[in-house]
């Protein structure tokens, strides 16, 4: 009996987390991207001999480099999304 | 004694630098003979990747310290192997690093390293650091060099490097404070790679890019402020009586100036003195006459000592020693 009591209230708590879940979302989507974007500056700066930029110094590159999975795939996934850039940031800002 | 040969705080460092050929090593080597004769343990060492330290103190060198005489040692450092040395083990630490990662192709980035502009002058100044954190164990370290261009530019390194290490742990930390902001509101990130998961890191201790960017940094700065202290360091110009070295000679002296390394002293080598009057050699001589004027102008408050052209080249310690004696004397 007790349990089925429960239900409504536990279907209300189930509503809000999702309801929040998708605020807590919203909240950090900006914040993502510009975490993303700045992962990927890094590592370009990192690697600007490849593209032609004046990189910092090689000693400093080559000790950093073996640290940097993280960000050298966040600058490979942004070059292959670097052709809809627009389309991110549309649907970042809700623009359809 | 001339001040600036003598150690003050420790141990002193002297830079010989010049245009190629003007005799930076048996000058380096001279001034070090005469110095571990007046008793200070020294250490000389050729970091021009064309050496020929080993020629003029008729001994086969090594990287490694090799004692010559009493209180002198002598080294050549060989920069290809440690460039080679160097991106071998790095190359072999990346690609396990990087198994889950096809999308660089490593060996050609490496090839791009190993002959990227610059490698030689970052090899160069890691060799100087490596001297100087041991620099304890000498009295005097003198450094023969590489021909100006490369040494000023090895010079001017650590605070360009400083500038790079400053500009990269500010972006780091705009990553570290975003990802910690990201974690504070979802909970601990994780980032899959292959069938690896790693934790994201947030804080600047626990991550490695972070430690490995100051660590560099600290690095860099120990051997900006060894090389800027006019307590530790001293460069000396070697030069010839002619207007080639003049210039390069006054453009050294205007970069050093700028990355605040002190220039203490000129060395000029070779002087021409004649008893008689030879035609054929009148234009050189008024050309000496010339350059002797304008750096007497151009450099006021720099010493000058006169090494005149020997009848045979000054090699082997009785020789050095001699000639060190002009160089180190006041």
């Amino acid at each position: 009996m007790k349990d089925k009591e429960k239900d409504p209230l536990e279907n209300v708590r189930a509503f809000l987390k999702g309801f929040f879940g998708a605020f807590k979302q919203n909240s950090t989507e900006y914040l993502e991207f510009e975490l993303r974007e700045l992962e990927n500056v890094f590592a370009l700066t990192l690697m600007g001999a490849f593209v032609g930029i004046p990189s910092p110094p090689t000693t400093l590159v080559i000790r950093v480099l073996p640290h940097m999975t993280r960000e050298l795939y966040v600058m490979q996934r942004r070059a292959v999304d670097m052709d809809d850039v627009l389309g991110e940031l549309a649907g970042m800002f809700e623009i359809t | 004694m001339r001040e600036f040969f003598l150690p003050k705080k420790g141990y002193r460092v002297v830079f010989f630098i010049g245009k190629g050929g003007v005799g930076k090593t048996t000058s380096s080597a001279a001034a070090a003979t005469a110095l571990a004769e007046r008793g200070y343990r020294t250490l000389v060492v050729s970091l021009d990747p064309a050496h020929n330290l080993g020629d003029v103190l008729m001994v086969k060198l090594k990287d490694k310290p090799k004692k010559i005489a009493e209180n002198l040692y002598a080294a050549e450092l060989d920069m290809e192997k440690l460039i080679k040395t160097y991106l071998k083990h790095l190359e072999e630490s990346m690609k396990h690093t990087y198994r889950y990662l096809t999308v660089i192709n490593l060996e050609k980035y490496f090839e791009v390293l190993s002959y990227s502009p610059g490698i030689e002058e970052y090899a160069t100044l890691e060799a100087v650091r490596e001297i100087l954190v041991k620099g304890d164990e000498w009295d005097v370290i003198i450094f023969d060099t590489p021909p100006t261009g490369l040494t000023l530019r090895v010079l001017a390194l650590p605070r360009i490097s400083l500038i790079w290490a400053d500009k990269l742990i500010e972006i780091r930390k705009a990553i570290l404070e975003r990802r910690a902001a990201i974690a504070n509101i979802h909970g601990e990130q994780e980032f899959v790679v292959g069938d690896e998961r790693v934790k994201l890191p947030t804080k600047e201790e626990e991550d490695a890019v972070m430690r490995e960017l100051k660590k560099y940094r600290e690095e860099v700065a120990f051997v900006e402020g060894v090389i800027t202290n006019p307590r530790k360091t001293s460069v000396v110009a070697v030069m010839n009586p002619e207007m080639l070295p003049l210039y390069e000679t006054e453009r050294a002296r205007e970069s050093l100036r700028k990355f605040h390394v002190p220039f203490n002293m000129i060395v000029m080598n070779k002087v021409l003195e004649l008893k008689g009057e030879i035609p054929e050699l009148r234009a050189k001589l008024e050309t000496q006459e010339m350059v002797l004027r304008e750096v007497g102008r151009k450099f006021p408050g720099v010493e000058m000592v006169k090494i005149p052209v020997f009848a045979e080249e000054p090699r082997g310690l009785e020789r050095l020693r001699e000639l060190g004696g002009i160089i180190v004397e006041g």
